[in-house]
């Protein structure tokens, strides 16, 4: 029988039976909730675009002549866009106002009064260019009946056209928020499922049917295996928040695509991998070192503060600047480049060098990780009793 | 045959094997003696790759023993251990497979074996809702489900109860009988007396004895003989030269001799003292070739 089919039946058990585990599929369901909510809950907040540059205007009596037109003049030139709803009388409107069914109303008294408008409060970003509109449609219904052109009206009503010098990228909230997204659904991913091999290496330790395992399967195979089926299941996990979280945006219209879209999400799914692989092999290693479950957490000690900080590194520092020199630097530090690459992807702001240069240092650190670790697994893995040390683990192997 | 060739281990300060050396024949059951930590596990350990030795060798057929020898293989470690959650009839068709079954060869194999083991109808529980007994049974059809040419097992009788005894022994007859060799390890010296044709006997790291229970017993320099003589109060033996007695019964005397002793005379002597109703000459039992062997 050859290596490979005792691997892959290490990872077959692994998926079936972690598969159909309820563990599995609360953290599948848990993990579909909280993309969701990643999703939805900045938009329910206010964020900074909260979706809240197209409103509906009550209007109360009868508006001057040309006050649709100018209005949408107006809007337009903020990039708004307003749609007018006439309304019966004011206390209707107030009371639309206040339960936000309407973003304000305008009162248009009739006999030529001074026209009010009703806001929430003052922060309400459409009360410039509903005040523009009316100040014009009104001043122009007085110079029109004073016998001047309309259309030389209109074209004196226009308001000036806007040059950007420095545009704003229209993608640049979304690229934002993949790119925080995808951090937080790397760390929930590799951590889970790096935390399932610590737990299975344990369990399997502790049960002792490692021993009637290892009987016919290499130690650095089972670990394999172990990585290989969890990994897969972990992808599977994964790929679910990622369609769930895009169908959900798109279908809502929460966002559009940004051209980045597609390379984020292949950096996405390979850091997953590599991270993984690093994480979990790892962790794997260490729970070999353990006894008994209660001992597992302390053992993965090391390893689950150099992610939390690598996570929180990426979060706040990589974010903030990600084409400093912390972030760049980060990129080429393998526990930590995981987390900082694809968020740097996501927002445009990394070199196609520095990309696969990452990648080289992150393969070769798990080659060589897996190797020593594959020796300590071997040495420690078949050893029952107290919790043994790294040192003592390694020089097993020889004896 | 497996053959165990000067084998040395060594953990630390501690000895576990020094230069052992013994076969196991196919058919045959051997019984592997030896005190706690004389180097039982540390031998199967190593013929299953789990310990490295420091010197020595472990032959299959007169080929060094590597991993492909160990897919026929069976193995029942000291330490029972199986997939808690896992279900027992997926369990018995994954080590199947480990050892080079196709899905539906162990699929067939496993479905036999539970019937074998008298667990058909639990092929779809988990192991943990199994009663201690059962587990013990998957356990054993753990090393038997792909039809092993040696059986390798770690005090198989351990923990058994009269029942799961007869079955084990049983079921380790029919293997012999196949032509499979098993080599097992056991503290019941009574048990293995009975079901065993061979023995090898390790203390210390060393093989102190091995060979053919019967062998082993004949070629032993020593004999019991047990004499009851009718109102004597073994006062006939007293002078007689080359006699230890062991313990003294009323009427019944418990001696050891030599293998060379002067039966008819002590016979002759014993007549002389009263009405002979016993006269049982036997060579030693095992336990006493055990403790006779393992003595420092």
């Amino acid at each position: 029988m050859s290596r490979r089919r005792a691997i892959w039946l290490v990872a077959r058990r692994e998926i079936l039976e972690r598969g159909r585990s309820r563990a599995f599929l609360v953290s599948l369901g848990l993990s579909v909730v909280i993309i969701l909510a990643g999703i939805f809950i900045p938009g329910l907040i206010g964020g900074p675009d909260g979706g809240v540059r197209a409103t509906t205007v009550g209007v109360v009596g009868t508006p001057p002549a040309r006050f649709d037109e100018n209005l949408a003049a107006a809007a337009a030139q903020s990039r708004m866009h307003v749609t007018l709803k006439p309304i019966a009388d004011l206390a209707t409107a107030d009371a639309s106002v206040n339960d936000d069914s309407l973003g304000a109303a305008i009162d248009f008294p009739a006999g030529g009064a001074n026209p009010s408008l009703v806001v929430k409060d003052r922060g309400n970003p459409f009360i410039q260019v509903l005040s523009n509109a009316v100040v014009t449609s009104r001043a122009g219904a007085i110079l029109e009946s004073a016998g001047i052109d309309p259309a030389e009206l209109a074209a004196a009503a226009a308001p000036p056209t806007v040059r950007e010098l420095t545009p704003s990228d229209p993608n640049r909230d979304t690229a934002f928020l993949f790119a925080n997204v995808g951090v937080i659904l790397l760390f929930i991913s590799i951590f889970t499922f790096g935390t399932w091999v610590l737990t299975g290496v344990v369990e399997e330790k502790q049960s002792r049917v490692v021993e009637v395992v290892l009987s016919t399967v290499a130690a650095r195979d089972l670990l394999m295996g172990k990585v290989l089926g969890i990994g897969l299941l972990g992808l599977v996990q994964l790929v679910a928040m990622v369609t769930v979280g895009l169908g959900a945006g798109l279908a809502t219209g929460r966002f559009t695509l940004p051209p980045t879209t597609g390379s984020a999400l292949v950096q996405l799914f390979l850091w997953f991998g590599l991270g993984y692989a690093f994480y979990s092999t790892a962790l794997g290693v260490l729970g070999a070192l353990a006894s008994r479950m209660e001992e597992a957490s302390n053992a993965s000690a090391p390893v689950s503060i150099l992610a939390s900080v690598a996570y929180i590194f990426a979060l706040i520092v990589a974010t903030d600047d990600p084409g400093g020199l912390p972030a760049r630097i980060a990129t080429f530090i393998p526990p930590v480049s995981p987390m900082v690459v694809p968020l740097r992807v996501a927002l445009g702001a990394i070199e196609p060098w520095e990309i696969v240069g990452s990648i080289a240092l992150m393969v070769a650190s798990i080659w060589l990780l897996f190797v020593l670790g594959a020796r300590v697994y071997s040495g420690a893995v078949l050893r029952t009793g107290a919790k043994i040390g790294l040192r003592d683990a390694w020089r097993q192997t020889r004896q | 045959m497996l053959e165990i060739v000067d084998l040395a281990k060594r953990y630390g300060n501690v000895i576990a094997l020094d230069g052992a050396s013994f076969v196991a024949r196919p058919g045959r059951l051997v019984g592997f003696l030896g005190p706690n930590g004389a180097g039982k596990t540390t031998t199967m350990r190593c013929v299953f790759g789990l310990a490295t030795a420091d010197r020595g060798r472990t032959l299959w057929n007169g080929m060094e023993i590597d991993r492909l020898a160990r897919l026929r293989f069976g193995y029942m470690p000291e330490q029972r251990g199986l997939y808690q959650r896992m279900r027992v009839g997926d369990q018995l068709s994954y080590f199947a497979q480990h050892h080079g079954m196709t899905a539906r060869d162990a699929a067939v194999a496993t479905a036999r074996w539970l019937e074998r083991l008298g667990l058909a109808d639990r092929a779809k529980s988990k192991l943990e809702e199994l009663s201690h007994g059962n587990q013990q049974r998957v356990q054993l059809g753990a090393a038997l489900v792909h039809d092993p040419e040696l059986l390798v097992l770690d005090e198989p009788f351990s923990g058994l109860d009269p029942i799961g005894i007869a079955t084990m022994s049983e079921i380790l007859h029919e293997r012999a009988a196949a032509g499979v060799g098993v080599l097992f390890s056991s503290h019941q010296l009574d048990l293995v007396e009975d079901i065993c044709e061979d023995v090898v006997i390790i203390a210390r790291g060393r093989i102190a004895a091995q060979g053919a229970i019967d062998e082993l017993r004949a070629a032993s320099e020593r004999r019991h003989l047990d004499v009851e003589v009718e109102g004597a109060a073994g006062r006939w033996l007293d002078g007689l030269a080359g006699v230890t007695v062991l313990e003294r019964k009323g009427d019944l005397a418990r001696l050891l001799v030599g293998a060379d002793v002067d039966l008819a005379g002590l016979l002759a002597a014993a007549s002389s003292a009263g009405a002979v109703r016993r006269f049982s000459f036997q060579p030693p039992a095992l336990s006493e070739l055990f403790m006779e062997a393992v003595q420092p």
